[in-house]
């Protein structure tokens, strides 16, 4: 069942020139779905049309069935979390524990409950011993951490990462990829925005924004497959790929090559 | 020697009244001319508190760091007798979030910003902002524009515009690249060569991109555990068993040539530097 139906969606920041332009796309239930563009081909411009934080020019999103609209957003928000690119703009507590707290409060949690929420998903995610800390003490990577635990307090069945990972160094950004796995796995939708190529392989399924229209949506090694829409993405191809790419063209043969590099591609 | 480190240390307050240490020992010549440099390490390493001493925003604890002749040491300028507005004219910085550095109506106002602050007049330092904007791949267009409706990519080259227009001979980027697609980050990177190559100036880079590493630096600085503990070439540093201790990735081309050695039981005379050398090394093999 899909939990999230767009239809012909359009947005403009300015007239006449659309960010997101007749866009259709359908998340299922329980997937991990990356949408990968360039810088301002609209992906972030989708991440904040599904939480209500823009509002479409034309077209519909479904959000578990439901239309969203002005009636219906604080309902919608209940069911998306989003963490954001840039860590320090996303906190909002004095302490650790306040920015934990920050999203249930929202929500009218009962205060027994959120105290135990606090506990529980800061040891989640490693920073149950940081909750009296500031944030300004934090490298990048907790500061994600400390945004997912609040996110997952909140226990919303949808995560977007927008960009969660970009500026984090290589040891942050693979300790957030992790929690994203484990979450998959527990069954939470997760909408990944990236352009990172190394990150999207990771997903089940792929949507290729380019110019604010789809350029292409389809499973994971279906689209690595698919030389001709990569080459036009404007996206940088995995280096493996590129490789592989290069010995078909030059007609070279070799199937374990091929297959190991086709492993490599798909991060194995 | 442009800048001269000599025995910097520096510590960081902390809230309980101890002090934590974020530079030990430091020692390290920076030339004005000719180099690309790229400095890296984990999140928390010292990278840049290290930058922030090559222009005097901050002071040693203990130790020195001479600036063009202008030796800066912990009680340096208490009574600001030393003018330090030249030293950064000369070395510019620009820091990590450089968007958040804009505050001008329009781009032109805040190019001209910088160069009017250390003496330039209007209209040469408008004639400045024009060559600029062009040489950080935008249009003259822009310089009307607001700041604030820019997206984060063009935010980023108009503040490196702001030091550009400045002129200094040393160019100090606090991860310039970061968050930026690789379009963007590669056409950045390109400038960043070009202002290198034909103006003969000195970049200094702060990455964690080791594939930025790898393609452009002649010289890299590693920072671990608030130390220098490496200064030296690529090449040299990617063949190093330490890269696991100090948290380093390897670049893409370093890691796929390893893997494909590995899993065919083969070795490559060479470590290619691109996907081209590595294609005609697969093709000697196959």
């Amino acid at each position: 069942m899909n939990i999230i139906e767009i239809k012909d969606l359009s947005f403009a920041y300015r007239e006449e020139f659309f960010a997101l332009n007749d866009v259709n796309l359908t998340i299922k239930r329980g997937e991990w779905i990356s949408i990968l563009g360039h810088n301002g081909s609209g992906k972030s411009t989708l991440a904040k049309l599904i939480i209500g934080l823009l509002k479409a020019e034309k077209g519909e999103i479904y959000v578990d069935g439901v239309l969203l609209n002005e009636e219906t957003v604080h309902e919608i928000r209940r069911k998306i979390g989003i963490v954001f690119q840039n860590p320090d703009n996303q906190f909002v507590g004095v302490t650790v524990e306040d920015d934990i707290a920050f999203g249930m409060e929202n929500l009218n949690f009962d205060r027994e409950d959120m105290l135990n929420k606090i506990e529980e998903y800061s040891k989640k995610v490693n920073m149950f011993e940081y909750l009296k800390k500031e944030p300004h003490n934090l490298s990048g990577g907790q500061k994600q951490r400390v945004a997912i635990a609040g996110i997952l307090a909140m226990n919303t069945d949808i995560i977007i990462f927008d960009e969660s990972t970009s500026m984090l160094d290589p040891k942050g950004r693979e300790s957030i990829m992790e929690y994203i796995r484990d979450l998959n796995k527990e069954g939470k939708t997760i909408i990944t925005i990236t352009h990172d190529m190394k990150e999207a392989v990771n997903s089940d399924r792929i949507v290729i924004l380019k110019d604010g229209k789809v350029l292409a949506v389809g499973e994971t090694n279906t689209i690595l497959n698919d030389k001709e829409t990569l080459n036009s993405s404007n996206l940088e191809l995995l280096l493996p790929l590129k490789l592989l790419y290069k010995l078909d063209e030059a007609n070279i043969k070799n199937e374990k090559v091929k297959n190991i590099l086709w492993q490599l591609s798909l991060n194995k | 020697m442009a800048i001269k480190f000599e025995q910097v240390n520096y510590l960081y307050p902390s809230f309980d009244g101890s002090n934590f240490s974020a530079l030990e020992n430091i020692d390290l010549e920076i030339s004005e001319k000719g180099e690309f440099i790229t400095l890296i390490g984990e999140t928390g390493s010292g990278k840049s508190t290290l930058v922030q001493h090559m222009n005097a925003l901050l002071r040693p604890a203990t130790g020195s760091v001479t600036i063009y002749g202008i030796k800066i040491q912990k009680n340096t300028n208490k009574n600001k007798k030393i003018k330090l507005n030249p030293l950064r004219q000369k070395v510019g910085l620009v820091f990590q979030f450089p968007e958040y550095q804009l505050f001008e109506e329009t781009v032109l106002k805040d190019i001209i910003f910088g160069p009017k602050n250390f003496g330039v007049k209007e209209d040469v330092a408008i004639e400045r902002a024009k060559e600029v904007i062009k040489l950080v791949g935008l249009t003259e267009e822009y310089l009307e524009r607001s700041p604030f409706n820019l997206s984060g990519g063009e935010k980023k080259r108009v503040s490196i515009a702001g030091i550009l227009a400045m002129e200094p001979d040393i160019l100090v980027l606090d991860e310039p690249t970061s968050g930026l697609d690789p379009k963007g980050r590669d056409a950045l990177l390109e400038l960043f060569t070009e202002i290198h190559k034909k103006l003969d100036k000195t970049v200094i880079i702060i990455t964690h991109d080791m594939n930025t590493v790898y393609k452009y630096a002649t010289r890299v600085l590693v920072m671990h555990d608030s130390e220098l503990v490496f200064d030296g070439n690529a090449s040299e540093l990617f063949k190093s068993e330490n890269i696991v201790k100090w948290n380093l990735d390897l670049p893409d081309i370093i890691e796929i040539t390893n893997q494909l050695e590995k899993k065919l039981d083969i070795s490559f005379n060479t470590k290619p530097h691109n996907v081209d050398e590595l294609f005609k090394l697969m093709k000697g093999v196959l």
